[in-house]
């Protein structure tokens, strides 16, 4: 099942390093790159249907189009490394295992965009992946391939990384701007979009760090090659991690559009110690739920998903075995998404905290069926209700989680309720 | 014409501009939609999310703070489901909020008790542990309850933006934020302007006014509205009244030029009107002291020395200084009192130590001395150029203009000796000797005539004279210019460049263009760069003088000036003589009285026999003090009218209480010419308004003025003044109006000269200027340059704001600033006594190091009694409006040993 | 979230040495706003000192030219700045949801049991502090301890114990 496109240099012993990446064809596309037109090299990535792999899934051919013309303002290209979505952790292995196929990708993105500065906004947390990807741009600075004249062409780009410190919300496109620009991460209202008045107030082009290591290939194959792969309407292949109950965790390269089921048996192993499965979070922790019977027609790509009431997400799937405690797991989730609110908007701020206590107090046997349904009922008022989707991670899964499991929260109420009528006759 | 487009709201078709957003358009339309992260001061912030609307089409509410209104929009403001929506948000925030509207300060006045009563929100819906953080006290004049903060953002959201003071800022992440000062310390206020801008947008109680707490809520108060007492700005703001006491000052965010936003002066400096310190009676000199009077014992000695004084030296012998602290209407009357019961022209007011060469210069560029634009203007200006104004400190609600201009973009020219907040931020800093301004202005267009960025066709159409410039600029090469006023060329260049260039540029100057010798011309320079370069007669170009004082633009426009008569019509044109005459029933005469300056020099000399002084204090804030408190010893009979006992009332023979502007009815018109109501809050505190008493006095003279309200007085201005022609209480009632408003239905004017200039010829003139220089230069015995000027919390002489809890603690003496090389060769530490010489006299004062001050240049203000830093200053003089050379005399500092 | 707004002083001042200095100089001519050097700044002071003191914030303010308040916001926003020394080996174990369900709590309540720390504290010798953090973004691996900075990757009691003896 698995395909060697983004991955092709992972298993490539010191691939990291930019004499080795070149032997195997880094940076060998930028002639061809410098001989096109930049609106050539953006047609070309709209053909290929490539889809931003942040999780909004928007196809980025298109979102570069949108860039105002004629404005006399620096366009910016700042890739977003932030991957803090729980279960999420694809990007890494670019980072770390073929970095100059990502620097690759900045200079195509940014001579089609017309862009002379990049960023790279990395997590914190990636301490020891910080060094190697600045490494990695110090040689690609050293060799000529960032600088004043990339590759010698009349093409300034210059690559900063910019290090994230510990908070999620960055990862939200105009928090990450937020964030460069020396502010707390707090998302901005849009419109504007970034496209428009994003860093600095210029125009600016946010994308995923796949997203942006997936043009190489798309430039020397070209879109059609790429298109081969995946379905109509999501195209290409994906880095998906997965996680949890299996036997074989792992990242794996796979063409979109693969039976879920499939993929978790095949691919990773089954459920781990062979145990039944419960339920499966199929793109990242702010996903809706799935339970075996919702998979059984699921496949890896952004319309079945999305006809699953679903999303394809940041492909993260964890695998949950039929041991897990739902209530328990919601709790860890809620206290996950209420850690990192910003704190910006009333409803995330002060209602994910109270989406905690409650499934605290349920948890304590202190809850009551009206406890459940003020849960539900908060999601609702929550959902879509603020600045960004934050809170919608929080409350999308959890609501998934009360509809689905009910009667796991159901009985941790009536436990205490049995319990409490105990102590009283006692 | 903007284009009008068209939403339904709520069901009802709603016309507005394109560019609003949906609250905008429902706010202008009287629908209300529930708030708490708004206000019309920020950026919209989008962050309570109680504005959300229903938009059909849209997936989900949208916010309507954020979101533009688009043609065709359909737009619920309310709905089963927003009510549910607004309902959680609120009970969301009271669950972790004290609850406690019976004691809270700001019950009646807070948006979350609002909104949680229209809402029905519930106190029970979510229960749980709450926040139980300490009151802090830290800052002198702000309560701070966290456990009442909703985190909303708009204090630190109104200090960053707004203010760009950077006290605060949310400190923690989510759940935890709270509005902090850096390092969470006291210390960390050092930053804090104490304007209260934070108090005023706070949506709860979390901030409140320390000193009006447990003195009066929303309910139990009156609220006034009224016009700041303070600087020229003209800011409006409510006293707030509780049993005939101010309490406290509210923000009226209906305001024209403040929006809603003060200065510590506004905001905390209102406490001096309830003083024990007040003069409260009339008081008659006995010996070496004063005793306690009737006003009819008073008022009849008064009038009865006036009349016995006229009788035997002469009505030439008497005179009389108003003030710019007083009402248009108390300025009238002393105007029309001096010319009609005494029967002289001797009388002046405060200008004459400020902006009298702004009367003067600009009335002969352009044709009227004054601003020629509207403050509001200011924040869509493409290139500032500030010369002589330290805005933050002395105009602190103009200077939020030009911050908001800044932040838009704008390019900033500053021109100042001292390197204050605008400097450190502007593009370009002119850093010029004191007194060299004309010598800058000229070499800036030597440049741009070089470079040929002057406007031709704005030369050509709309000035005369060029020709005459052009060959004195001339003169003004580069090399020069550097000498003259020590300013790099590449800097000459790159400000001529910003200024000439810019599609709308604007000049601001303060005192520090007009308090030189060279004063009237250094106003008339600017005029001329302007001129070059056809930035006047647009929206946001032009000058701003900014006026010093509340009401020093209405003194100078209503008459107590020795050559004019109210609306600067002149004592030698016949006509306007005999327009007066008859409206008055006097002669009045041909020849012009003496400036104040000059009466005191007339004083000195015993020529000069009796002085009416309402509401001013030469003794402390005129120049060369020795000189001064002579002239004052030496006059026959002295009346001082004031609210406070002052330097200037020691010499009196007379002293009369003064009623402050909050207890009294009448107009200021503030630096932008707009004529704005204050209000009588409270009683006179000693029973008579300071018009009352003009108006006995005068009476008592034989000279019947039968006023009974001061609308009455204004109504006489109307007919007399052609630019007051159209004002009147009923019409400014709401909004003040800017002259010149001739007639009874002209809406006011914003912006001067947008067709002609005021001049004969309808064309502004240019006008030949040399630098010549400071009246007194530094040498080897005085070796530095002495500039005088405002500090932000206190205001002129002090005796308002010395008398206000927490400024004065704030600021409680006078400090010296003086540059770290000064100081190192000196042997002077920071907060050192020491004393400061000049020609004329020493005092002794503490030493402040700031890099602010550049080297060989020291500055001070005046504002303390303790410390009469005028015992320095020179006796120079504008060479045309006799206005005094407070910005440049030479002293010297030594140390004194540290006691 | 813990209240970080209660900063310590150190009584001494800070400045960057000679090597964060240079890198605080290459990398502020890479932004067009001098404030965007905020995260770095603190970053630097972080490397260099281990944690970040109000001293350094005053410095960071003042040589960006910014407010005060504003470090101090960022600083505490983002939960990696150390606001106080920590421990010679701070131990950091992912407590979400992958790292969760494949046992993070038995690595907790090992080390709470063998170094006698409770998630938040450090160790009165200075030795060790603990932390459980966020999602660490290595859930195929998990569960996942950071050690200083340095990831350990599919972390059972035995390996955790091999690791503690190699720590000083």
């Amino acid at each position: 099942m698995e395909v060697k496109i983004l991955s092709a240099k992972f298993d490539i012993k010191d691939a990291h390093m930019l004499e080795v990446a070149k032997q195997h064809g880094a940076y060998s596309q930028l002639d061809k790159l410098f001989s096109m037109e930049p609106v050539a090299v953006i047609e070309e990535v709209k053909n290929s249907g490539l889809r931003g792999r942040g999780g909004a899934g928007f196809p980025a051919g298109l979102k570069w189009s949108f860039l105002p013309k004629g404005l006399n303002k620096p366009v910016y290209l700042t890739v977003n490394s932030d991957e803090s979505e729980p279960a999420t952790f694809k990007d890494r292995y670019i980072l770390v295992r073929d970095p100059h196929m990502m620097i690759e990708g900045i200079i195509i993105c940014c001579y089609a965009i017309g862009c002379h500065d990049a960023y790279i906004y990395i997590r914190g947390e990636y301490t020891s992946q910080v060094k190697a990807l600045q490494k990695a741009i110090d040689e690609a600075y050293a060799a000529g391939y960032l600088g004043e004249k990339v590759a010698g062409h009349d093409f300034k780009l210059d690559v900063t990384v910019h290090r994230g410190a510990g908070a999620y919300i960055c990862g939200e496109e105009t928090a990450l701007l937020e964030s460069i620009e020396g502010k707390k991460g707090q998302p901005r209202s849009k419109p504007p979009f970034p496209a428009v008045e994003g860093l600095y107030g210029c125009p600016t082009i946010i994308n995923n760090v796949q997203t942006i290591a997936s043009l190489p290939y798309i430039i020397e194959n070209g879109a059609a090659a790429y298109k081969q792969y995946g379905t109509e309407k999501s195209p290409g292949t994906h880095l998906f991690g997965i996680s949890g109950h299996v036997n074989k965790p792992g990242m794996y390269e796979l063409p979109l559009g693969l039976p879920i089921l499939d993929v978790i048996e095949k691919v990773a192993g089954g459920v781990l110690n062979g145990k039944k499965l419960k339920a499966i979070i199929p793109g990242g922790s702010s996903t809706p739920v799935q339970t075996p019977e919702d998979a059984k027609d699921l496949t890896l790509d952004y319309e079945s998903m999305a006809a699953h009431k679903t999303m394809f997400g940041s492909g993260g799937i964890v695998v949950l075995d039929e041991t897990v405690d739902i209530v328990k797991l919601v709790e860890n989730l809620a206290q996950f998404y209420h850690h990192e609110s910003c704190g910006q908007c009333t409803p995330c701020r002060e209602g994910l905290g109270w989406i905690l206590k409650i499934v605290k107090k349920i948890l304590r046997g202190d809850g009551t069926s009206a406890d459940i349904d003020l849960l539900v009922e908060l999601c609702d008022n929550i959902e879509m209700k603020t600045v960004c989707v934050l809170s919608a991670a929080c409350t999308m899964p959890v609501r998934s989680y009360l509809i689905k499991f009910r009667h796991e929260f159901e009985a941790y109420v009536k436990k205490g309720a049995s319990a409490q009528a105990n102590v009283k006759q006692g | 014409m903007d284009e009008l487009i068209m939403v339904k709201i709520n069901g009802m078709d709603v016309h507005f501009p394109k560019g609003k957003t949906i609250l905008e358009v429902c706010k202008d339309a009287g629908i209300y939609i529930p708030t708490l992260c708004y206000d019309e001061r920020l950026k919209p912030h989008g962050g309570c999310r109680l504005c959300l609307v229903e938009i059909k089409g849209k997936p989900v509410p949208l916010t309507s703070c954020t979101t533009p209104g688009e043609a065709g929009m359909e737009i619920s403001t309310e709905s089963p489901k927003l009510t549910r929506l607004r309902k959680t948000i609120l009970e969301l925030l009271l669950s972790n909020h004290p609850n406690d509207c019976m004691v809270c300060e700001a019950s009646g006045d807070c948006s979350l008790r609002e909104m949680a009563y229209l809402y029905g929100a519930s106190l029970d819906r979510f229960q749980g542990e709450k926040w139980n953080l300490p009151i802090r006290e830290d800052n002198p004049f702000i309560t701070f309850e966290p456990n009442k903060c909703i985190a909303c953002g708009r204090c630190t959201r109104i200090c960053n933006e707004v203010v760009m003071a950077g006290t605060i800022d949310l400190v923690n992440r989510g759940f935890n934020a709270i509005p902090e000062t850096a390092f969470a310390k006291p210390r960390s206020l050092k930053n804090c302007e104490f304007c209260g801008q934070c108090v005023s947008t706070c949506p709860t109680g979390a901030l409140t006014d320390k000193k009006g707490r447990g003195k009066g809520r929303a309910g139990d108060i009156k609220k006034v509205k009224t016009t700041c007492t303070y600087c020229g700005t003209g800011c409006n703001f409510f006293l707030n009244v509780r049993n005939d006491r101010v309490v406290r000052v509210t923000s009226d965010f209906e305001a024209p030029v403040n929006k809603g936003n003060l200065c510590i002066k506004g905001r905390y400096g209102y406490d001096f009107i309830h003083s024990d310190e007040r003069i409260k009676t009339p008081l008659i000199r006995e010996g070496e002291g004063f005793r306690e009077a009737s006003w009819d014992e008073a008022l009849s000695l008064v009038a009865g020395r006036f009349n016995a004084i006229i009788k035997e030296h002469g009505p030439d012998k008497v005179g009389g200084f108003s003030s710019s602290r007083c009402s248009n209407e108390e300025n009238y009357l002393l105007a029309k009192w001096v010319r009609c019961a005494v029967g002289s022209n001797n009388v002046d007011n405060c200008a004459r130590v400020c902006h009298a060469p702004t009367v003067a210069g600009l009335a002969q560029s352009f044709g009227a001395g004054a601003a020629t634009n509207s403050l509001e203007q200011m924040s869509d200006i493409d290139t500032i150029f500030i010369i002589g104004s330290n805005t933050t400190e002395a105009h602190p609600i103009v200077s939020l203009y030009l911050k908001k201009a800044i932040s838009k973009g704008a390019k900033v020219v500053v021109a100042d000796p001292r390197k204050i907040w605008l400097a450190q931020r502007a593009d370009v800093w002119l850093n010029m000797k004191p007194g060299s301004n004309i010598a800058l202005i000229n070499g800036i267009i030597h440049v741009i005539l070089k470079n040929g960025w002057e406007s031709k066709e704005f030369i050509k159409t709309r000035t005369e004279g060029f020709a005459e410039l052009k060959a004195k600029v001339e003169e003004y090469d580069l090399d020069r210019v550097e000498k003259l006023t020590g300013v790099s060329r590449d800097k000459i260049i790159e400000a001529a460049r910003l200024y000439s260039q810019a599609e709308k540029s604007m000049i601001v100057y303060g005192l520090g263009i007009t308090e030189h010798l060279t004063g009237t011309e250094n106003s008339m320079a600017t005029a001329n760069l302007a001129l070059v370069c056809g930035q006047v007669g647009r929206p946001s170009t032009g000058i701003m003088a900014l006026r010093g004082q509340n009401n020093v633009q209405g003194a100078s426009d209503l008459g107590p000036l020795p050559a004019t008569l109210p609306g600067y019509q002149s004592v030698t044109d016949p006509k306007c003589r005999e327009k007066f005459g008859k409206a008055w029933g006097v002669t009045i005469k041909d020849k012009p009285g003496l400036k104040s300056v000059e009466m005191l020099d007339e004083c000195a000399k015993g020529n000069f026999k009796a002085l009416y002084i309402l509401g001013e204090d030469p003794a402390h804030t005129d120049p060369d003090l020795h000189h001064i408190r002579k002239a004052l010893d030496k006059i026959d009979f002295l009346v001082v009218q004031d609210i406070f006992p002052t330097e200037t009332t020691k010499y009196a023979h007379v002293i009369l209480p003064g009623a402050s502007f909050a207890e009294k009815d009448g107009t200021f018109t503030n630096g932008e010419r707009r004529v704005q109501r204050i209000r009588k809050a409270v009683g006179p505190v000693a029973g008579l308004a300071d018009w009352e008493v003009l108006c006995k006095v005068s009476t008592l003279m034989g000279y019947p003025m039968p006023y009974t309200h001061p609308s009455q007085i204004m109504d006489e201005i109307a007919t007399l003044v052609p630019a007051y022609g159209g004002i009147s209480y009923k019409r400014i009632e709401k909004k003040g109006i800017q002259w010149p408003c001739p007639t009874k239905d002209h809406p006011g004017t914003t912006t001067l000269y947008t067709e002609t200039f005021a001049r004969p010829s309808g064309l502004a003139l240019f006008m030949v200027l040399d630098h010549v220089g400071s009246g007194e230069v530094p040498d080897e015995t005085y070796p530095l340059v002495l500039i005088t000027g405002r500090v932000r919390e206190h205001y002129n002489n002090g005796s308002q704001t010395r008398h206000a809890v927490g400024i004065i603690d704030l600021v409680p003496e006078e400090l010296v600033e003086i540059s770290p090389e000064d100081a190192q060769s000196l042997g002077i530490k920071n907060l050192d006594w020491v004393k400061v010489l000049s020609r004329r006299g020493e005092i002794k004062v503490r030493a402040k190091v700031t890099k602010r001050s550049q080297t060989g240049n020291v500055f001070m203000s005046f504002h303390h009694q303790s410390t009469l830093t005028n015992v320095l200053t020179s006796g120079h003089r504008c060479r045309i409006s006799g206005t005094p050379e407070y910005k440049s005399c030479a002293v010297r500092i030594e140390q004194l040993s540290q006691e | 979230m813990s209240d970080r707004s209660k900063l310590i002083v150190t009584g001494k001042p800070f400045r960057f040495d000679q090597e964060r200095d240079a890198e605080f100089e290459r990398l502020v001519k890479r932004y067009p706003t001098r404030e965007s050097m905020i995260l770095p700044a603190l970053w630097l002071t972080q490397e260099q000192e281990g944690w970040i003191s109000a001293e350094a914030i005053a410095y960071i303010a003042d040589r960006i030219g910014t407010f005060a308040s504003q470090v101090f916001e960022c600083a505490t926003f983002y939960t990696m700045y150390n606001l106080h020394p920590m421990g010679r080996n701070h131990i950091c174990i992912c407590r979400t949801l992958s790292c969760w369900l494949r046992g993070k709590q038995e690595i907790v309540d090992y080390l709470k049991n063998e170094l006698g720390l409770k998630p938040g504290e450090i160790g009165a010798d200075g030795k060790f502090s603990l932390e459980e953090v966020e999602c660490l973004g290595h859930c195929g691996t998990a569960p996942v301890v950071q050690v200083n900075g340095e990831f350990h990757e599919s972390m059972d009691v035995d390996k955790l114990k091999s690791l503690l003896a190699t720590l000083k």
